[in-house]
């Protein structure tokens, strides 16, 4: 029996591909009835087809916004013509170039190869710096290096020819081999989001920072994105220029970028289909805008000649689906979806896990690490945020940390986690004190909720419990966990597993994120105000469903909140916080019939 | 010596016209998070103002003020229609919104107008010179330091004193407080817009007596440099801006003339390359702005 995920995967190819052979069928009769002009429209189709899904691969999966792809395709393309331009023409040409350039002639199917291997090269050394950044920077960096290929190409006449272009390249005639790139293109992008990194890819573009607190190393996923992404614009790149037979540094401009990027958006860029869509739609706008402008002889009319029609409609389409419809036309949409759920609806498998596998996945073992603070101290400015903090949470136990707004409890748990440096002080799991950014800091044991909901909006409920278990398996082997579906049954969200998180309701998001945090097998979980906005039936709800999960990961937990009520509830040991010191610790009724936290939560006159 | 001080008077002369653009993208960066690279089409509308009334041989005295108030109308219609709409959305968004402007813009002006440049005869004064000691000076060069440096006092004073100055300060601290303070958002933020395009207006006026020329992607490159100049100041920074466009535009001057001939055209890759570099190792600019992420 298959897996969901490679029903999707195959689906998804599959109606992908139906979907490309829709549009060169369409683009084919089209030409059938027009000049030859048609048949290389049919092939610029096609081509550009490749560089959008090229583009889809880094841009849509990651959310980081790049400028700099085509520039990573004319370097590809100018390593493949020099070496493939036959000799006697590149002693014509650029008779001073370097490196013996002249004299070699390599096969062009050769030269392709190495073309595409330079474009692997240059893309991992962009990407080793593009990776570390997100959102503007990174766009601006790329942006950068697009201008600065452009510059190189336009001025380094002897090895380029300058604006005078290489000709002569050798040309790969019909559309075969554009069909055969955007076949695979259309493979390479449906196998890279159903890949293990194309989730964990998805996961940092939902939410740069829930995905650090989960494990996931911000920068790996979007590294590879952005070299198989170089890969395949670099083919585009490459096909494009073979069907042309020359090459020159205005080719792979800023605006043809900006066409790419118009196709990408307006299809949207979340899925293959929206890539396929967008270019389809762009060029036929194009090419009725183009006719248009023409000044043709139609219904009767003579029209005048309109210069910059089709950029008007590029512009035009682009900020309106911006404006309008930010996700794109077909915004999550994928034909694989679709196809899936045909296929699965023919070979429906039993469904859920059975009771007796919940039963079995829980109450491992608990770990036996403590958790410990050593006089923890973080100051922002002048400002005193956490004071001298000293407390230990006991494994396998619930542990409640309250105090008042301000007390410094969201800054201890950001400590805890690694989103905030301490000024002084350590922290220790089990004896070895814990360092690094979040990711690492979730693989040594630590995983969290947020204050406010991080889920992976755009991930499935399944998905994003299994994205945590995904990192679990690799990074936290030694601990035994229940389970993607155990722990999805365990917070009642089994019958919404396949419905995108953003539509869950607000108990059910905040349940998910439990789920989420437990899936990681954490010898620790923080629960940062769980019950924040919900109502006192909902906040004993949770006070259950918190130590279900416990016992089912074995996992100690850490709870803030400033309920009262939920805290003693639920917790067997209490450390209350106020101005960022330790005011009190103890059980719940020690800690309750302490006058001092009686003092600072009712004032003095209260006590 | 002598060329030292003349193409410094040269490069400030430059480096006023991208300060005043640098600033406004700088200012909306700050209150939006936005880098506006539809900013330079406000230089354009001004040319088509200009190119307009000259043509029917309107005084320059109303033609300036028309140019600029174009601008400014400008600045504000495109926040009105288009940026209102993505005011919350990602960088992403934002960024691309901007870029979709400035090609729409590009099209009508050559749907509308022509694709060919529209010429228009400079007023005489753009290439007055006369000497001080040794040293020849353009009239315009010094004309658009004393008018940059004008509009730069106006605007710290506008940033102190102004009820409305103090609300784009708190808005560019952080947006949500100011918010919650009273600061509405929208007019503050159409109120940015507003400004920005009346220093761009002006930045127009500037260069554009001395170009005698309008066309249809004449804004991109002065924004270009604009944008640059305002990245190595420090995004929200309009002290930054103000340092990063004078820089620029002497720094300009100086490689054209001590750079090699076969390396003048490298010279924007340099710049790129360091751009990048900076973004790299000092995202925040040489001058600090704070930006956090409240978790």
């Amino acid at each position: 029996m298959i897996s969901d995920r490679r029903r999707v995967a195959l689906g998804s190819l599959g109606g992908n591909l139906v979907l490309v052979a829709l549009v060169v069928v369409g683009g084919v009769v089209y030409a059938a009835f027009g000049s030859s002009a048609r048949d290389a429209l049919i092939t610029d189709l096609l081509i550009n087809l490749v560089i959008v899904i090229g583009f889809q691969i880094f841009i849509g999966n990651t959310g980081v916004l790049s400028f700099g792809h085509l520039g990573i395709a004319s370097l590809a393309a100018y390593v493949m013509a020099l070496l493939a331009i036959p000799a006697a023409r590149k002693s014509v040409l650029i008779p001073n170039a370097p490196w013996g350039i002249p004299d070699i002639e390599v096969d062009p199917l050769l030269a392709t190869v190495i073309g595409i291997g330079v474009a692997v090269v240059v893309s991992a050394l962009l990407a080793a710096v593009v990776a570390r950044t997100s959102g503007l920077s990174a766009t601006m960096i790329t942006l950068a290096f697009l201008f600065v290929v452009r510059q190189v190409a336009e001025n380094w006449k002897d090895l380029t020819n300058g604006a005078g272009n290489l000709s002569s390249v050798p040309r790969l005639d019909g559309n075969g081999w554009a069909i055969v790139g955007a076949v695979l293109a259309v493979f390479v992008a449906v196998s890279f989001r159903a890949s293990k990194v194309g989730r964990l890819a998805v996961a940092t573009r939902e939410d740069e920072l829930a995905a650090g607190a989960m494990g996931i190393d911000v920068f790996s996923p979007r590294f590879i994105a952005f070299v198989v992404s170089g890969a395949v614009v670099a083919v585009g790149g490459i096909l494009r220029v073979q069907s042309l037979g020359s090459l020159g540094p205005s080719q792979f401009s800023f605006d043809f970028t900006i066409l790419i990027l118009a196709m990408l958006v307006v299809g949207g860029m979340r899925t293959v289909s929206g890539a396929i869509v967008g270019t389809a739609f762009i060029t036929i706008g194009k090419e009725i805008t183009r006719f248009l402008g023409d000044g043709p002889h139609f219904l009767g009319f003579e029209w005048p000649v309109v210069d910059g029609l089709p950029d008007l409609f590029l512009a035009g389409s682009l900020l309106v689906v911006l404006l309008l419809r930010p996700s794109g036309l077909l915004g999550e949409y994928d034909v694989g979806t679709f196809v899936a759920a045909q296929l699965s609806r023919s070979g429906r498998r039993s469904s859920g896990p059975a009771a007796s596998a919940i039963a079995s996945a829980i109450a491992p073992d608990h770990s036996d690490a403590v958790l410990r603070t050593n006089c923890l101290g973080v100051t922002f400015g002048g400002f005193t945020a956490v004071d001298s903090v000293t407390m230990s949470v006991e494994p396998g136990r619930i542990h409640g940390l309250i105090g008042p707004n301000g007390a410094g409890k969201t800054t201890l748990i950001n400590v805890l986690t690694g989103v905030v440096e301490p000024t002084y002080g350590t922290v220790e799991i089990g004896g070895r004190e814990l360092t690094g950014p979040p990711h690492s800091r979730a693989r040594q044991g630590i995983s969290r909720t947020f204050q406010n909901l991080r889920v992976f909006g755009a991930l499935s409920v399944r998905e994003n419990v299994a994205v945590a278990d995904l990192v679990a398996r690799q990074h936290r082997v030694d601990r035994a966990g229940p389970g993607v579906d155990a722990l999805l049954e365990l917070s009642g969200l089994t019958a919404m597993a396949d419905r995108p998180a953003s539509t869950l309701d607000y108990g059910n998001q905040r349940r998910l994120e439990i789920a989420r945090a437990a899936a990681l097998r954490p010898d620790f979980l923080l629960l940062d105000e769980p019950t924040s906005g919900m109502s006192e039936a909902e906040s004993r709800e949770m006070v259950d469903h918190v130590r279900r999960i416990a016992t089912a990961v074995g996992a100690g937990v850490l709870v803030i909140d400033h309920d009262l009520g939920f805290i003693t509830s639920i917790c067997e040991h209490i450390t209350v916080l106020d101005q960022g010191a330790v005011l009190a610790e103890g059980t719940p009724d020690e800690v309750q019939s302490d006058p001092r936290v009686i003092e600072a939560y009712l004032g003095t006159q209260g006590a | 010596m002598n060329t030292f001080v003349q193409n410094l008077i040269d490069g400030l002369g430059n480096g006023s016209t991208y300060a005043l653009l640098a600033v406004g993208v700088s200012m909306l960066f700050g209150v939006m998070h936005l880098v506006n690279f539809a900013h330079g089409e406000l230089l354009t509308v001004s040319a088509y103002v200009i190119y307009g009334l000259r043509s029917k041989d309107v005084s320059w005295w109303i033609t300036v003020p028309m140019a600029i108030l174009g601008a400014v109308a400008l600045s504000v219609a495109i926040e009105f229609t288009a940026f209102r709409r993505v005011r919350t959305a990602s960088a992403f968004t934002l960024l691309l919104t901007s870029f979709a402007l400035e090609i729409l813009s590009h099209a009508v002006w050559r749907i509308g107008v022509s694709s060919k440049p529209r010429r228009y005869a400079t007023p005489e004064i753009a290439f007055k010179t006369f000497d001080l000691g040794p040293y020849r000076v353009e009239v315009w060069d010094v004309i658009s330091i004393v008018v940059a440096v004008l509009c730069f006092v106006g605007t710290a004073i506008m940033l102190r004193k102004t009820l409305f100055g103090l609300s784009i300060r708190a808005a560019s601290e952080d947006f949500d407080a100011a918010r919650l303070m009273g600061v509405k958002a929208n007019r503050v933020i159409s109120g940015a817009f507003a400004f920005a395009g009346l220093l761009a207006g002006i930045a127009g006026a500037l260069y554009l007596l001395r170009r005698g020329q309008a066309d249809p992607r004449m804004g991109a490159e002065p924004l270009l440099k604009a944008v640059i100049a305002a990245i190595i100041g420090g995004l929200g920074s309009l002290k930054g801006a103000v340092v990063g466009g004078l820089a620029l535009g002497v720094a300009e001057v100086y490689f054209r003339s001590f750079l090699p001939n076969d390396l003048q055209g490298l010279t924007d890759a340099f710049v790129f390359v360091l751009i990048a570099a900076l973004f790299v190792v000092r995202p925040q600019g040489l001058f600090n702005v704070q930006t956090a992420e409240r978790v």
